[in-house]
């Protein structure tokens, strides 16, 4: 087991590279960050021009990328090289010449990813690093939330209904759970907003939040916290818990009606053992990949929940960054994701080993 | 599962924990300094926008202002943002040597007077603005604010070493001397006639000045500013508030300066809540959870005001209109015709527009610069005549000879490219403009573009900048509240030699070339305002710009809201008189 992991590491690294190199060079078609850097008005074009030098933006996409990757500390000024004149393979030519890789206005001070600098955000022109360090306890602590609640939720009233079938409860839930699978995200968050805060506020009851973590006059409490994270968290659920009971009911259906459960149930074991122990591990494998593929995105976090509620996590940071074609955050922030995706499909691999014995890995 | 579930049971509780008790840098307010009286701070009027409400005896909570902003601050310093959500917000914490009331009409904030030529802070025939700082004025730290805070501003601004979002028109300032600790000497080459807009002015085209006593040793140290802690946590400022917190993605804080100059601000605390979602900023705002919020679609203005929300439209500049490609090989030879792009000014129903999809909450543009005294009062928008557009296209040489609904001319149908951004309202206007061009026989392909495509520059092949759409439209406000622009200089069109070019219709017109360099050195505003008038005649006469309409910026106010007004230029320039009922 130890060389397969060992093994599956190693296999990461080129994988990872090659995604880095897509990302980058899809990162460039994202339209230029300094047309108008977040502002009403369009830049100056001489600004225009003195920004792309001063931020490395003027390299061939090919030496921004090297310098992304190895840093740019080792280079030094050798003056201005003249942009070729190739039509449509201008940008080859430039990647093939080894001038544009030493040619620096001023010599930088990156050291690049692979020396653990992931670069400055050109939004704000702080470290990536403290960007995504400043939204990732906010994501979990929502995602996560959800998860527990999601994967909690899903077990009971999967595994009820599979125990239940065709009962009034079965078919209330299926019903329930297509209506819910089917309703868009962002039409429950603000359907919840308006019921729950807007209109409950107005009919004087008890209400929810609208947006933010806390009341600027109450301050940051765990308790406001926890207060303003109901709709953000009742959003990210409905719509998993639905589709996870689903799967689950059918998985142990199916396994319920397996001869090794008639045999166990035969031999006059308890009950709860017979679910809990012998159908639920086996009916578990299906669901372990699903949670395995959901995991790793829960470090991105939610874009539409976090956009409607104001919650400031990852996908906000993300969706902000790409609209301002900040290429250092948005690299920073999927490669995180693609090196996570990695750990826990490895993570997956050892859980099957661990339900399912029949399962080897060499 | 059970020592999962007491995994995920303690990674909850530790989130919470750090995020409640994550917090940015602490409030470094100085209250050692005593309060000086107000002495030239504007006169503050209560708006008729909430009613005044008596003061109670039940002892008075903080007064916290809670906007609802949908766009998060990128950076605080005034150097390195080119975000309108940011320089709005300049008045809070920092300062200019003057600001624009609701009138936009400057007021002196740091000097003691604006200069003028009677004051001799005009001289030398224009190019002379000898700026005199009043001997009161203070950071929040106490330290005094002199013309060494303008000079390391100005340097800081030209140095290479710095990625500043823009040196305009700091390059092109000839010297900048200061004499002394009040007074500051700015010369220009030539007479430059936007300097009241653009120079350290308060309006949003404008650049606060930045401490030197608190940043020339990160420069020193650093060799830059780009990474400057101050950028993001500007402790140190010289506005009525000064700044406190701001967490990532979630809110900032700005709590009243004691130290501030003309007095204590009325309000406690400025609260700026980010929600990016405009349907969650609604919400916010009929909920009771926000008290300030703007950029709103005109659809959800009815919502609002049913909740009490007053809406204040405040002109800055911003008309939505359609510039006509008109360059001399690249435009549509159609369009060089004066008949056919009159033609195109009467078939828009542009009145049913406005009241359609902007609810009649605005009204039609007829050139760039309404809502200002820049423009000759005698003109108002070409009105809807679909006859009249017929009539003239007929004159012109286009009719429909093949019965296809468009007309042609020497077998080249009338088919022009309309461009212009993603946002919903405009593409909603190509929809509604191809309709009513079609019923006329002009047929139209829309084109939209995400913004940073659409407005990419000539060397990167941008759609508008190398005039591949005959239509483009789009708004700017480039010097608001100052009439100028480049765009209509025949030295402005990009080209393989010019990529810097700004022209989006490509028009090299002798004599608009030759008004639009007349007025840039005009700096008597009788004689400039007389050949702004012959500019906006003129080129609505030859229709090279059709105005479709005015774009205010929409401010929201609570009820709560006391004593606001609002400035187009500055848009909070009464921010220290703003007050809220308890």
């Amino acid at each position: 087991m130890t060389r397969y992991i060992f093994r599956r590491l190693l296999q990461a690294i080129p994988l990872l590279l090659i995604i880095s190199i897509v990302l980058f060079v899809m990162m460039q078609a994202m339209g230029d960050p300094l047309a108008t850097m977040g502002g009403r008005k369009v830049t100056k074009p001489e600004d225009r021009i003195r920004l792309a030098r001063q931020l490395g933006l003027d390299k061939p996409v090919c030496v921004q990328y090297i310098y992304w990757l190895i840093g740019n500390d080792w280079t030094r000024p050798v003056g201005e090289i003249p942009k070729p004149n190739a039509g449509i393979f201008t940008p080859i030519v430039q990647c093939l010449d080894p001038r544009n890789y030493i040619d620096a206005d001023n010599p930088g001070t990156r050291k690049g990813v692979l020396r653990g600098d992931w670069g400055i955000s050109l939004v704000n022109r702080q470290p990536v690093t403290k960007v995504i360090g400043a939204r990732l306890p906010n994501t979990l602590l929502l995602m996560v939330t959800a998860e527990v609640i999601i994967i909690g939720a899903a077990l009971l009233i999967g595994i009820y209904s599979a125990l239940n079938q065709y009962t009034a409860f079965d078919n209330f839930v299926t019903a329930t759970t297509f209506v819910l699978y089917s309703m868009p995200v962002f039409f429950f968050a603000l359907l919840a907003m308006y019921i729950f805060s807007v209109n409950f506020r107005k009919w004087g009851l008890p209400y929810l939040p609208t947006v933010g973590m806390f009341e600027p006059n109450v301050g940051q409490t765990p308790a406001q916290v926890l207060w303003h994270m109901v709709l953000p968290v009742a959003t990210l659920s409905f719509g998993f818990v639905a589709g996870y009971s689903r799967y689950i009911r059918s998985a142990m259906l199916e396994t319920l009606g397996q001869d090794y459960v008639r045999t166990a149930k035969a031999k006059g074991l308890p009950r709860p053992e017979v679910i809990y122990i012998h159908a639920l591990k086996n009916a578990a494998l299906p669901i372990v990949t699903l949670v395995a593929l959901d995991l790793p995105f829960l470090l991105g976090g939610a874009i539409v929940t976090e956009r409607i509620f104001g919650w400031p996590g990852m996908g906000r940071l993300f969706l902000d960054h790409v609209e301002r074609s900040d290429t250092a955050v948005v690299m920073g922030i999927m490669m995180m994701i693609a090196f996570a995706v990695i750990i826990f499909q490895i993570i997956a691999d050892i859980t099957y080993a661990w339900l399912d014995p029949r399962i080897r890995y060499k | 599962m059970r020592r999962l579930n007491i995994i995920f049971s303690f990674l909850i509780v530790a989130s919470v924990i750090i995020s409640a008790c994550a917090t940015a840098t602490p409030t470094t307010v100085v209250t050692e300094a005593p309060a000086v009286p107000v002495t030239e701070a504007p006169v503050v009027v209560p708006t008729e926008v909430p009613p005044v409400v008596e003061p109670t005896s039940v002892p008075a909570a903080k007064k916290v202002a809670r906007f609802i902003w949908t766009q998060e601050f990128d950076t605080l310093s005034p150097i390195y943002t080119n975000m309108w959500f940011v320089s709005v917000v300049y008045p809070a914490y920092l300062c200019m040597p003057w600001m624009f009331d609701d009138q936009n009409a400057a007021f002196p904030y740091l000097v003691t007077e604006i200069p003028t030529a009677d004051n001799g802070g005009l001289t030398n025939e224009g190019r002379t603005i000898t700026l005199k700082l009043r001997d009161d004025i203070v950071w929040s730290d106490g330290e005094p604010i002199t013309s060494a805070d303008f000079k390391f501003t100005y340097d800081m601004l030209m140095s290479d070493k710095n990625a500043v979002n823009t040196r305009s028109p700091y390059d092109q300032i000839e010297s900048f001397e200061t004499p002394d600790a009040q007074t500051v000497v700015i010369t220009f080459p030539d007479p430059y006639a936007p300097w009241l807009a653009l120079l350290f002015s308060g309006s949003t085209s404008g650049t606060p000045i930045i401490p030197q006593h608190i940043l020339q040793p990160v420069f020193d140290a650093e060799g830059t500013l780009d990474t400057a802690a101050w950028n993001k946590a500007p402790t140190v400022g010289c506005g009525p508030f000064v700044f406190d917190e701001w967490q990532s993605g979630s809110f900032a804080r700005f709590v009243a300066n004691d130290n501030y100059w003309l007095g204590r601000p009325k309000l406690d605390e400025l609260f700026f809540q980010f929600v990016p979602d405009s349907a969650s900023q609604i919400a916010a705002l009929v909920a009771g959870d926000g008290d300030i919020g703007t950029f709103f679609d005109y659809p959800d203005l009815p919502t609002l005001e049913k909740a009490g929300v007053k809406v204040v439209n405040s002109f800055s500049g911003y008309n939505e209109g359609i510039y006509i490609n008109m360059h001399p090989e690249r435009g549509n030879p159609a369009l060089k015709d004066v008949r056919v792009r009159q033609a195109i000014a009467y078939a828009f129903n542009r009145e049913k527009l406005v009241k359609d999809l902007l609810l009649g909450l605005t009204g039609v543009a007829a050139t760039d610069w309404d809502k200002s005294p820049w423009v000759d009062p005698t003109i108002t928008p070409y009105p809807y005549d679909p006859d009249k557009a017929k009539a003239l296209l007929t004159e012109a040489g286009w009719t429909d000879t093949n019965g296809d609904g468009t007309v042609d001319k020497d077998g080249v149908e009338l088919v022009l490219t309309y461009g212009t951004t993603s946002r919903q309202v405009r593409q909603d206007t190509q929809a509604v403009a191809q309709q009513d061009l079609a019923a006329v026989g002009i047929g139209t392909e829309l084109q939209s573009y995400d913004a940073d495509t659409f407005f990419l520059g000539y060397q990167d092949d941008g759609p508008a900048a190398t005039f591949k759409i005959d239509l483009v439209e789009y708004s700017d406000s480039p010097d608001f509240p100052d009439p100028n622009t480049a765009i209509w200089l025949c030295s402005d069109i990009p080209t393989d030699a010019n990529p810097a070019g700004t022209s989006p219709t490509g028009l090299c017109d002798e004599k608009l070339d030759g008004l639009f360099q007349k007025q840039a050195s005009q700096v008597d505003y009788a004689a400039r305002q007389a050949t702004f008038h012959e500019i906006t005649r003129y080129i609505f006469d030859q229709a090279f710009w059709i105005g479709i309409w005015l774009d205010p910026d929409l401010f929201g106010f609570s009820n709560r809201m006391l004593n606001v007004k609002m400035s187009g230029a500055t848009p909070f320039f009464n921010l220290a008189e703003w007050d809220v009922s308890q």
